[in-house]
């Protein structure tokens, strides 16, 4: 982009074109998060039982769970490959207000990551024996939920991408931080369950969505300024 | 205005007026405690429901009325670190962290304590206890991150952010937990606003014990950054000459 200013508009697209070039080359980060998904999920009928009645039971706080264990897994990729190579620094240093651009990372790391677990939900609530009238609000919720998790998660990602082992540390730090999230997400599936109107509840859901899109990038950017130095 | 400000800003200054206001604080607050743990524990007339067991409430409400306060001190302390980087808020904060995961556990522990003699059970999943215990959890975060981060500046900034992230969550979890508990579970019949006949004798050792465990609060913050301060002030000259004094 040499002689003429490009717009952020430009600086924004031209980031999350090159973030899903590079998960289209790096397959296993994409592959991991979701494999990590299947196995967390099948852990639960080995654990807890398998009788088909008690699985239906928990199976929307299940998935949601393993849907946020396996963004924390995939969050740990979003800065680290750019701190480790220097292009984290060239894009702090870039004239565009880091705040899009970190909602570019989050928005393709969430494409690659948090949309394949997403699409393959329906088919471990059929395992689990999620009933069937559940199964749209499932989708949706998550589809409204997962973003969140991932840019309260980049928040964690960028306050330790310095750090040497930052696994542990991100999980105590960002696991508490998706409480909110986790029980938007089930009480919701739970009140289709219940017959219950469900206007109020998406809306909240709505609510955190754009509350985290408008917010978190900015600690996020804050967190990695911190970071970077 | 702002030369006052400025001048807060110092932990020399701050370390010498700190000092002359410890006095203030810890006589009252020992005697504001003694009078209110003897009057509480012997005095109170028993409850007619809970009986005896309604004198761990005079340890119990103080506590964690306090512990609600932490957060949103860090945050504070937080925002002004970051934006005028003085470095006394962020001696504060760093301070608040532990104390405030002390305060909360020990809400936590006495409110087990009674519930397990009341509710029948040392813990249910109610809205107030987990929005406590994930509080519990958030300031372990951020103790942990500062710890991880070896440069003081920037341990700083970083719990600065996530302390004020921390502190929105708090109130979010606050509410969605609430949410969460009514839904699912009638909420267990324990409210202190219960428009009951409380006569004074009631009240009076619980405002005592508030008043006291607040002042409780106000000295082990104070003790603990004037720690901090002479930590990280160690090289400075009048440090060293308050050292060579002793």
């Amino acid at each position: 982009m040499t002689g003429q200013q490009a717009t952020s508009g430009q600086a924004f697209r031209a980031t999350l074109k090159r973030d899903l070039v590079i998960a289209y080359k790096r397959k296993n980060d994409v592959v991991n998060p979701f494999m990590f998904f299947l196995i967390v999920a099948t852990l639960f009928p080995i654990g807890i039982s398998p009788d088909p009645a008690r699985l239906g039971e928990v199976a929307a706080g299940v998935l949601w769970i393993s849907a946020l264990l396996a963004s924390l897994l995939a969050m740990d990729n979003l800065y680290r490959a750019d701190y480790e190579d220097g292009s984290l620094e060239q894009l702090l240093l870039s004239p565009h207000p880091l705040y899009f651009l970190v909602l570019a990372k989050n928005i393709s790391h969430w494409l690659v990551s948090g949309l394949p677990v997403v699409l393959v939900s329906p088919l471990i609530a059929y395992m689990l024996n999620l009933p069937d009238e559940a199964y749209g609000v499932l989708l949706i919720t998550l589809l409204m939920g997962t973003p969140v998790l991932s840019l309260l998660g980049s928040i964690g990602v960028a306050l330790t991408v310095g750090l040497g082992s930052r696994g542990l540390i991100l999980a105590v730090i960002t696991l508490p931080l998706s409480v909110p999230v986790l029980i938007a997400g089930t009480i919701t599936v739970q009140q289709t369950l219940n017959g219950a109107e469900l206007g109020g509840y998406l809306a909240i859901m709505g609510a955190m969505l754009v509350g985290a899109l408008t917010l978190a990038p900015l600690a996020s950017a804050a967190a990695l300024r911190i970071s970077v130095n | 205005m702002w030369l006052w400000f400025s001048k807060l800003g110092s932990p020399k200054w701050f370390y010498e007026l700190s000092g002359k206001w410890l006095p203030w604080l810890v006589i009252p607050m020992a005697m504001l405690l003694i009078v209110g743990i003897i009057w509480a524990l012997l005095f109170v007339p028993p409850d007619y429901q809970q009986g005896e067991t309604i004198r761990i409430m005079y340890i119990h409400v103080p506590f964690a009325s306090i512990s609600l306060a932490f957060f949103p001190l860090m945050a504070v302390a937080g925002t002004i670190t970051l934006v005028w980087k003085m470095k006394l808020a962020d001696m504060v904060a760093k301070v608040a962290a532990p104390l405030g995961a002390w305060f909360t556990v020990l809400a936590l522990a006495s409110g087990s304590i009674w519930g397990s003699d009341i509710w029948g059970t040392w813990w249910i999943w109610d809205g107030r206890l987990t929005s406590m215990l994930l509080q519990f959890f958030l300031l372990i975060g951020v103790i942990s991150l500062r710890s991880a981060l070896e440069d003081t500046d920037a341990a700083a900034k970083a719990c600065a952010v996530l302390s004020i992230v921390g502190c929105i969550n708090v109130f979010v979890i606050k509410y969605s937990v609430d949410w969460w508990n009514t839904l699912h579970q009638p909420s267990s019949s324990f409210s202190l606003s219960d428009e009951a006949p409380n006569p004074p004798e009631v009240w009076v050792p619980l405002v005592i014990m508030i008043v006291a465990v607040y002042l409780f609060f106000a000295v082990s913050l104070i003790l603990s950054t004037r720690n901090e301060i002479l930590v990280r002030e160690r090289r400075a000259q009048w440090v060293q000459e308050l050292v060579e004094a002793k």
